[in-house]
């Protein structure tokens, strides 16, 4: 065998194996690191705000709620109740 | 109520599923579990569910409840604040009559047990779900 043969041979498959069995371990965890909240941790990403989709949601009245949550609405509703907690 | 609590809107983004995937903090996958316990809490219960995720100023009740004013009687906000390690669930005049605090309470430890975990989908998830079979059906 020549050198660059023996080379492959006994570091490039042994390499190679050794890829594989590390992407399959910690593949998954790599991909979704980036994404994942740990307690104590800043929270770096932007606000968001979550609404259902309009048409999910009965509204009674000729008027759905959707222009009411349009940026800049001047409707103002009052907070009545709730909860509150950290952890 | 909303006291020095200001929300800057260019800091608020709108709708189910944001165009800027990753942005938010969460993984497709995350938001169509997200977007799915939504629409169908809110679909079950005729209340308005609401999400935020993201910084409360101090005082971080007034902020959340700052935010609510920007929604209807019958919504309900769930606001987390991941960095401050806070959430609050706000209802209104409407909502209010069918969630009390209690239940609220109660929706609010659940979410605080995933939080701890580090499962902040599945809070939100279990959170919305706890309020919804709360509320009732319509």
């Amino acid at each position: 065998m020549s050198i660059v043969e023996t080379v492959l041979v006994f570091v490039g498959i042994p390499g190679a194996i050794i890829a594989v069995i590390a992407s399959g371990v910690y593949g998954k965890a790599m991909l979704h690191q980036p994404n994942r909240y740990r307690p104590g941790r800043p929270w770096p990403y932007t606000a968001a705000w979550f609404v259902p989709h309009p048409d999910a949601v009965l509204q009674p009245g000729p008027d759905p709620a959707r222009p009411q949550l349009e940026r800049g609405s001047t409707s103002v509703t009052t907070a009545t109740g709730g909860a509150s907690g950290e952890w | 109520m909303s006291g020095d609590a200001r929300v800057d809107p260019n800091h608020v983004q709108y709708g189910p599923i944001g165009h800027d995937l990753g942005a938010h903090g969460f993984t497709a996958r995350q938001l169509t579990r997200l977007d799915e316990a939504l629409t169908l809490s809110s679909r079950e219960s005729g209340l308005m569910f609401s999400v935020y995720v993201g910084e409360l100023k101090p005082p971080t009740r007034a902020h959340a409840e700052a935010l609510f004013e920007r929604l209807t009687d019958d919504a309900v906000l769930l606001a987390v604040a991941p960095g401050q390690r806070a959430v609050h669930i706000v209802t209104g005049p409407g909502s209010a009559k069918r969630l009390p605090n209690r239940a609220c309470a109660l929706a609010a430890l659940a979410m605080r047990a995933a939080f701890t975990n580090g499962d902040l989908t599945g809070g939100l998830v279990t959170g919305l779900r706890m309020l919804s079979d709360s509320a009732g059906r319509i």
